[in-house]
């Protein structure tokens, strides 16, 4: 005979009237149903929802839920609130306004401020990481331009590239790029402009790592310059 | 709930032919004997006839000297001379139940008051509220194994499940509802105790 704590384990009641269980099974389960009243109970129950649940589900569809006579307020999903007239009207005019100042100012401006040549302050960065870094002073509007040095190959062949990586004040990267790396019988060296749009600056330091990328994909941190950007506006 | 077990005094009311003692153990019973027999059994009348048979048989040897020895197995024993009745029963049709008897209407419950009908009302509610927050496939799942009565394993395969996700699903629904189904039917469901 099956005892109360192997039914509970091995589901016996559920199995029973998913007509799971073996003959043996099912002999050695109703044995132990007419003794225990736990388990006899809990049959009962799962039958009596059986035969409830038949009744009912044929009327109940994959989707759509009919309500049993009982009335009951109708359950509207949250995120459809801002469908309703009195939240959306005002919510589609202030879209409008938006829009609007987009396209007669905020596009204008950015697209002059692409396609229109102007000056940026240039300033030299220290490749020294000791003592107090470089102030640099910058606004939003007009950004900050570094010039990068990469130094000459030590050897013809030692990196493949270069490896730029700018880390904001949170140390958080910001940019990275790799160029290919000028070969040994280049000029001494080859100097990039870094641009930083105002858009994204923000007071405290940053730091530029400037790594040679071997053939192997190794990396050597060739030059780190950090600058404290103290903003105007 | 608290449970009571058979206890000799229950025992010795229903041999002393107690009316009230009687019908409790006939409704505890019958109902279970039913859930027995309705997998072994197609015919309503069948299942009804063996059910009452077995009752019979039952108070029939409480009412012998030392019928039943242990009081507190009274549903083993139940349960085994119901096992006697299928036997002969299967032994007199020849294993096959006579087509005369199949077809006949379900017998109707007698003595249904205002408050069964209530409480069969409230079940019928609990019941659609546990449906109805079910997911439209789980619901598509219980209706495709109880009532389109299909392969398990191929409905299984076909909802992308298994047998256990079956059980659990029947498992919640039968746990949720059983608080319901106590309330409204606990009192003539416990055992042993006098009502």
């Amino acid at each position: 005979m099956m005892n109360h704590s192997e039914a509970l384990h091995q589901m016996a009641a559920e199995r029973y009237l998913l007509d799971e269980l073996t003959p043996d099974a099912r002999e050695a389960f109703e044995e132990h149903v007419f003794d225990c009243q736990e388990c006899a109970l809990d049959l009962r129950a799962g039958a009596a929802f059986v035969e409830v649940a038949k009744t009912q589900l044929p009327g109940l569809s994959g989707a759509a839920v009919p309500s049993l006579s009982r009335p009951h307020k109708a359950k509207r999903e949250w995120w459809l609130f801002w469908l309703r007239p009195a939240f959306a009207a005002p919510a589609f005019a202030s879209l409008l306004l938006v829009l609007g100042y987009q396209n007669l100012v905020t596009y204008p401006r950015l697209r002059a401020a692409a396609t229109q040549p102007r000056l940026i302050p240039w300033t030299q960065l220290r490749g020294d990481m000791r003592g107090a870094p470089l102030v640099i002073a910058a606004d939003h509007k007009h950004g900050v331009a570094l010039p990068i040095d990469l130094p000459s190959q030590p050897s013809e062949g030692a990196y493949a590239s270069y490896s730029i990586e700018l880390h904001d004040p949170q140390g958080k990267l910001a940019f990275g790029a790799v160029v290919p790396a000028p070969g040994q019988s280049d000029s001494d060296s080859q100097r990039l402009g870094l641009v930083i749009p105002g858009a994204i600056l923000r007071n405290g330091v940053y730091t530029i790592a400037v790594s040679g990328v071997a053939p192997n994909g190794e990396r050597t941190v060739i030059d780190q310059y950090a600058f404290e950007l103290r903003l105007n506006d | 709930m608290q449970f009571f077990s058979f206890s000799a005094d229950y025992v010795q009311s229903l041999c002393a032919g107690d009316r009230q003692a009687q019908e409790h153990f006939a409704a505890y019973f019958t109902e279970l004997l039913q859930l027995k027999l309705r997998s072994r059994l197609q015919s309503p009348q069948a299942i009804e006839d063996v059910c009452q048979e077995t009752l019979a048989r039952v108070f029939s040897a409480l009412r012998k000297e030392g019928g039943v020895r242990q009081p507190e197995r009274l549903g083993a024993f139940v349960n085994q001379v119901c096992n006697h009745v299928l036997f002969d029963h299967y032994h007199d049709t020849g294993a096959v139940e006579s087509l005369d008897v199949e077809g006949r209407p379900e017998p109707v419950a007698e003595g249904a008051d205002a408050l069964d009908i209530a409480a069969a009302r409230q079940i019928q509610f609990k019941v659609h509220a546990i449906l109805v927050n079910l997911a439209p496939r789980d619901r598509l799942l219980l209706k495709a194994v109880f009532l389109d009565e299909r392969d398990r394993d191929e409905v299984c395969r076909e909802f992308g499940v298994d047998r256990d996700y079956l059980r659990v699903l029947l498992h919640r629904a039968k746990l949720e509802f059983k608080t319901e189904y106590i309330k409204r039917f606990g009192e003539r469901i416990r055992l042993g105790e006098r009502v």
